[in-house]
């Protein structure tokens, strides 16, 4: 399963055309599939089911833009998507696979159906498609409309992750407030975004790991894991501060340049 | 096809006026409102009510007060979302070892749950429920009477039980706790000596899992002084529709929402039997380290 998504990745990021993309994107969706439900608890299956249906509808979406535009422009270029209502349907359709507000609602269920390893693909691994694909078709999409989904993604991600008691609905909502941030520079320097989402996979894959280690998946299990492993707390909680955007730690690199480049264009 | 020619070839012969019977016979259990696989009521149930829209009441005065109500309740879910995890600070969750979450001491309590008895099948036991003395506990008594209905489709009988209503919110929205800080449930009963079933509703997701059920047993004493059962949630094993399935796997109460309790007697023993609760909560207890009690079998 590891090899298919690690197939269906690379080939959604190194693909010109909008067929093999969307073949990256189903490899990507039906490899995790099983290693989200093999528990076989009715949880996991549940969301796997939720996984499967929202991704599914999302790869629709995005095959019907592209198909659009085919239709209208006469080719399948990734880079050359023109029409207007393409660029609408695949605005909503990568949306939908990042997990960006207002189609968020799957992600903290799915994340807290799945065991820790596979909650750390769905947060990094799964996101690298859809970012890529954002990033090439960024100069055609509508500004308006990513800013719109970014402000309420930075700003739900961090309300409704207030009063979570299970780490993984914390970091799924985490996820969602940093696919804001990299949503709302994507139209003014793409390569923001990318820096972000490296940092913020390096930053997640340490917290993933470092919670699978401890075996934590709730915060009063957290709140006893120093007694077990304390440096490994203690890089937690740095991790963490990293995650939150505090200085000196990288995770506010980031944020900084992001504000920054916000105000040279005269939106922050 | 065929019948119906007949049918309708054979109306002359009893008069027009039998015709539109004709009709209906046929039609008849398509244009009915009754369930497909058998129309057929059990001694016990109840006669076929009305119908859900039939039921409304379109009265504006009870429709502001009833939205006065949950406008209440909506104001009062916010207040304990700012205040933290489950309307109480987030150290007091995150430090708390113990929770009750139904006591009986006034008829408000009694009002959070139902009971229900085989008489729904056509049996004849009986089942009461009633504060006990000084408004200490809840008396659940009765009598259970294995008598099997006679209407050629039941083979058991004799049951009795109480389960607690689940949990609504505002807007009839339902609630999500979360127990995984608790691995125990912790009842203060006082039976007659009879065991008792413990059986755990959480809400599934999907229709095909509405059966799904987690039980255990819960045996009591009997005598005059009070016992305190724990009963871990490791124990309970996982059942659907009445039968025991062999893919096990343990209770997740990280999402309890619309979870009901439900305490079961049906020992297939005739006579009266009695159960004082005096409450039950959740427990955290440090000293129980078991995950699951029972093989879960690995696929792949």
């Amino acid at each position: 399963f590891t090899t298919s998504l690690l197939l269906g990745t690379t080939m959604t990021i190194s693909s010109n055309h909008w067929i093999m993309a969307w073949a990256g994107l189903e490899i990507n969706t039906l490899a995790i599939l099983p290693m989200i439900s093999k528990s076989h608890h009715p949880r996991a299956i549940e969301a796997a089911t939720k996984y499967f249906l929202t991704q599914a509808t999302a790869s629709a979406l995005l095959l019907f833009s592209s198909m659009i535009n085919a239709w209208q422009t006469g080719q399948w270029d990734i880079t050359q998507l023109t029409n207007p209502t393409s660029c609408l349907i695949l605005t909503s359709a990568i949306a939908m696979k990042l997990g960006l507000v207002p189609f968020h609602f799957w992600f903290p269920e799915v994340l807290q159906g799945a065991p820790l390893t596979t909650g750390l693909l769905l947060s990094t691994l799964m996101k690298f498609p859809p970012i890529t694909l954002l990033y090439m078709t960024s100069p055609s999409l509508n500004p308006t409309v990513l800013t719109f989904m970014a402000i309420l993604s930075t700003a739900l991600g961090g309300w409704m992750g207030l009063n979570q008691t299970q780490i993984r609905k914390i970091l799924a909502f985490s996820s969602i407030s940093h696919l804001g941030w990299m949503t709302i520079i994507i139209s003014y320097n793409p390569k923001l975004t990318l820096l972000n989402f490296y940092l913020y996979a390096l930053m997640t894959t340490a917290t993933f790991l470092t919670l699978n280690s401890t075996k934590a998946s709730k915060l009063s299990t957290l709140m006893t894991t120093w007694t077990k492993a304390p440096a490994l707390n203690v890089a937690l909680l740095l991790t963490l501060l990293s995650m939150a955007g505090l200085p000196p730690m990288t995770g506010f690199l980031p944020k900084f340049v992001i504000i920054q480049e916000l105000t040279m264009h005269d939106m922050a | 096809m065929a019948v119906a020619v007949v049918l309708l070839s054979g109306a002359p012969f009893h008069g027009g006026c039998c015709r539109h019977k004709v009709f209906l016979s046929l039609l008849g259990p398509l244009l009915s409102n009754s369930k497909l696989y058998s129309s057929y009521r059990r001694p016990g149930a109840e006669p076929k009510k009305k119908l859900s829209w039939q039921n409304a009441d379109f009265s504006f005065k009870k429709s502001i007060d009833h939205l006065k109500t949950q406008l209440s309740l909506l104001t009062k879910e916010t207040q304990d979302y700012l205040q933290g995890p489950g309307g109480h600070p987030l150290s007091q969750h995150v430090l708390e070892q113990t929770r009750v979450l139904w006591q009986f001491r006034s008829q408000e309590d009694l009002n959070k749950w139902v009971i229900s008895s085989d008489v729904e099948i056509g049996g004849k036991s009986k089942v009461y429920i009633k504060l006990g003395r000084n408004n200490q506990a809840a008396l659940l008594y009765g009598t259970l009477n294995t008598e099997v209905p006679r209407d050629g489709e039941t083979k058991y009988s004799g049951y009795c039980s109480m389960r607690s209503r689940p949990a609504v919110g505002s807007f009839n929205r339902k609630k999500y706790y979360d127990w995984s800080n608790f691995n125990s449930l912790y009842l203060r009963v006082r039976g007659d000596g009879r065991p008792w079933m413990v059986n755990i509703y959480t809400d599934p997701y999907f229709s095909h899992q509405k059966d799904d059920l987690y039980s255990y047993f819960m045996f009591t004493r009997g005598g005059p002084y009070w016992e305190e059962i724990k009963i871990p949630f490791s124990k309970f094993f996982f059942s659907s529709r009445g039968r025991v399935q062999d893919n096990q796997h343990p209770v997740w109460l990280d999402k309890a929402s619309f979870l009901t309790l439900g305490l079961t007697i049906g020992d297939k023993v005739d006579g009266p039997f009695q159960l004082e609760i005096d409450f039950i909560g959740l427990l955290n207890d440090r000293a129980h380290r078991e995950e699951f009690a029972y093989e879960t079998y690995d696929k792949n």
